[in-house]
């Protein structure tokens, strides 16, 4: 895999709410390389979150522009596809269907995929075998702990084998104890899988896993650092 | 999990929500394909009216609100049995009285010599003899719900008439009712020398198109009755049900219509957010709709089986009473079963149809952010 092409460029994006009169993205610019992992961070209200959800295509920029390996998202109609086959994303709250198994909750992205339905439960099998969660399919999320609950949100995620996972606070709502296991988990499969990563946390210490860190400041990209061994070890080093 | 599966385990969240929605449907296409079978019932007694003894067509005074208006005279009848390809013309009279417990007991007078044409077959006695004024057959329903037999009387019209034949047409408004002299119906109901309708048998291979046709450009205050369209010349029930009925059709849709509409919104916007998720996972708007209308057909559907199996169910209570049972036969036909599924799946597509827009109209993130 070539792992210098880019594969997410996001240049002076723009994006308001309420008719312009909040500002969360003021000509935001980001590039992230293939199978490289980012972390974004910065305070409350920067516009990390949003910048995140533009990438994963869940709203259009008023300006600006995003392409993710090479397709132009600003400009593209039904995004759809984007969203099932190209992006994986981690919201903060898990975002689970509580009526539903975790396997059921898992195979969600697949109705897209044209999948049969055997193919969809052997694939949600694995994918929950992956996350260490083989045992806990068929149990609703109501009965699964914070930590499984963000492990089944990472495997329905990863449903339809996107090249780019995208996670929006993932340890937010969890305890120090799962929390890292999640980040674990993430690094993990960002190594074993080659995908790109995309972290956005508000905690230093959490986006030091990532080969690189951004910092946002008022909707705008302010500041960039390598972390020193992110791969190796987790520890970070130059990143402010 | 199979997409329907989702769709049907969406329905069973809140599960008196869509048992009550599902009965309030129901009680709607109860009333539709309930309506549509007693109709059609009344059409095939229209139809059986048309083709009584045996004959191949019935002549009506043209224009009358109701059947039992039509007056014809004895020159009308003399004129149509003159025709050259009519075999026999037979001039009835028809009288509708109480007797017993039936309020609606039909007498059709007969000239008792005309009975050799005007076929009605006998189970038991004999016909009526020429100069027998007081004497009556009973069809084989009404001497069942009289608890008459041959050789016991009938009192109708301040008179008493000897039973003497029962016959069984296998027609449910014949057999409900009885033959008498014509002479006499016509004298009790004071309408001498005249008649309801004349039953026309025509001569072997005449061409009936031509000879009705003939007929009625010869008398247009005649009209020839084949089929139950051609009823509707002489009487205005039958298109009064038609049209009740498809009022009633469009009240079903519209009533179920608006419940649906009640519980799928309610359904949506509790969902706002999970349709968010739906979208942000990649489901296509195709699918989401699909998923909101598939709740709603699958609702209706159900509302839809109840409501014909209530229907059936009411249709054949009613028979319990033997003045329905005189004059009605329900019909079971598929078009009345279709016609109900039709209403269900019109009120699915009007119920759901606001709200399905309503779950895909907002952006992933603002539904995701939806409370």
């Amino acid at each position: 895999m070539n792992r210098t092409r880019i594969a997410i460029d996001v240049q002076d994006v723009v994006k308001t709410y309420e008719e312009g009169r909040i500002h969360a993205l003021n000509g935001a610019s980001l590039q992230v390389r293939e199978g490289e992992f980012v972390a974004i961070t910065g305070p409350s209200g920067c516009g990390k979150s949003t910048l995140l959800h533009l990438i994963a295509a869940l709203d259009r920029p008023d300006s600006g522009r995003i392409a993710v390996n090479g397709v132009d998202l600003v400009h593209m109609r039904d995004l759809s596809l984007y969203r099932s086959h190209q992006v994986g994303l981690v919201f903060q709250l898990h975002n689970l269907l509580p009526t539903l198994s975790a396997s059921a909750n898992v195979q969600l992205p697949m109705y897209e995929a044209e999948l049969s339905l055997w193919e969809r439960r052997a694939r949600a099998k694995r994918l929950l075998e992956a996350v260490g969660l083989g045992d806990r399919a068929n149990t609703p999320p109501t009965k699964l702990s914070g930590g499984e609950r963000q492990r089944v949100a990472i495997a329905r995620a990863l449903a339809n084998d996107p090249p780019i996972l995208l996670a929006d606070e993932p340890t937010g709502n969890l305890d120090s104890k799962a929390g890292q296991m999640v980040l674990d988990l993430l690094r993990s499969i960002q190594r074993e899988r080659g995908v790109t990563l995309v972290l956005v946390s508000h905690d230093l210490q959490i986006a030091r896993a990532a080969q690189r860190i951004v910092r946002m400041l008022d909707g705008r990209v302010v500041d960039e650092g390598v972390a020193s061994s992110a791969t190796a070890s987790g520890t970070a080093e130059g990143e402010e | 999990m199979p997409f329907f599966m989702l769709i049907f385990r969406n329905l069973l969240r809140q599960r008196i929500r869509t048992l009550l929605t599902a009965f309030g449907i129901s009680l709607g296409i109860t009333t539709v394909v309930a309506l549509g079978i007693v109709t059609d019932g009344f059409k095939a007694t229209a139809q059986q009216v048309l083709r009584a003894g045996g004959s191949d067509f019935a002549i009506g005074q043209a224009g009358s609100a109701d059947l039992t208006f039509s007056t014809l005279t004895n020159d009308q009848l003399n004129a149509v049995a003159a025709y050259e390809g009519v075999e026999h013309a037979t001039g009835v009279l028809m009288a509708v009285s109480r007797l017993g417990s039936n309020p609606f007991f039909i007498q059709l007078g007969v000239k008792p010599s005309d009975l050799q044409y005007f076929q009605v077959p006998l189970v038991a006695g004999r016909h009526l003899a020429p100069d027998g004024t007081n004497e009556i057959l009973l069809g084989q329903e009404a001497a069942s719900q009289l608890g008459k037999k041959v050789g016991d009387t009938v009192d109708l019209k301040d008179r008493t008439f000897t039973v003497v034949g029962i016959y069984r047409t296998r027609d449910t408004w014949q057999d409900g009712g009885g033959i008498l002299p014509l002479a006499t119906v016509q004298e009790y109901e004071r309408k001498p020398g005249l008649m309801t309708l004349i039953y026309v048998k025509a001569k072997p291979g005449v061409n009936l198109d031509e000879l009705t046709a003939r007929i009625e450009k010869d008398h247009p205050e005649l009209a020839t009755l084949r089929t139950v369209s051609d009823y509707g010349d002489v009487d205005q029930g039958v298109q009064f049900m038609d049209a009740a009925n498809l009022a009633i059709s469009f009240l079903a849709v519209f009533i179920g219509g608006i419940g649906v509409m009640n519980t799928m919104v309610m359904s949506v916007m509790e969902r706002t957010r999970e349709f968010g998720i739906l979208r942000a996972v990649g489901w296509r708007t195709r699918r989401v709709l699909q998923m909101v209308l598939g709740e709603s057909i699958l609702l209706c559907l159900i509302g839809s089986l109840v409501g014909s199996i209530l229907a059936v169910i009411f249709t054949r209570l009613i028979l319990i009473f033997p003045v329905v049972r005189s004059f009605l036969e329900p019909e079971y036909t598929p078009e009345v079963f279709i016609r109900g599924l039709v209403v269900g799946v019109a009120v699915a597509l009007l119920g759901a149809l606001y709200p399905a827009i309503r779950a895909v109209r907002l952006s992933p993130i603002q539904a995701i952010r939806y409370e």
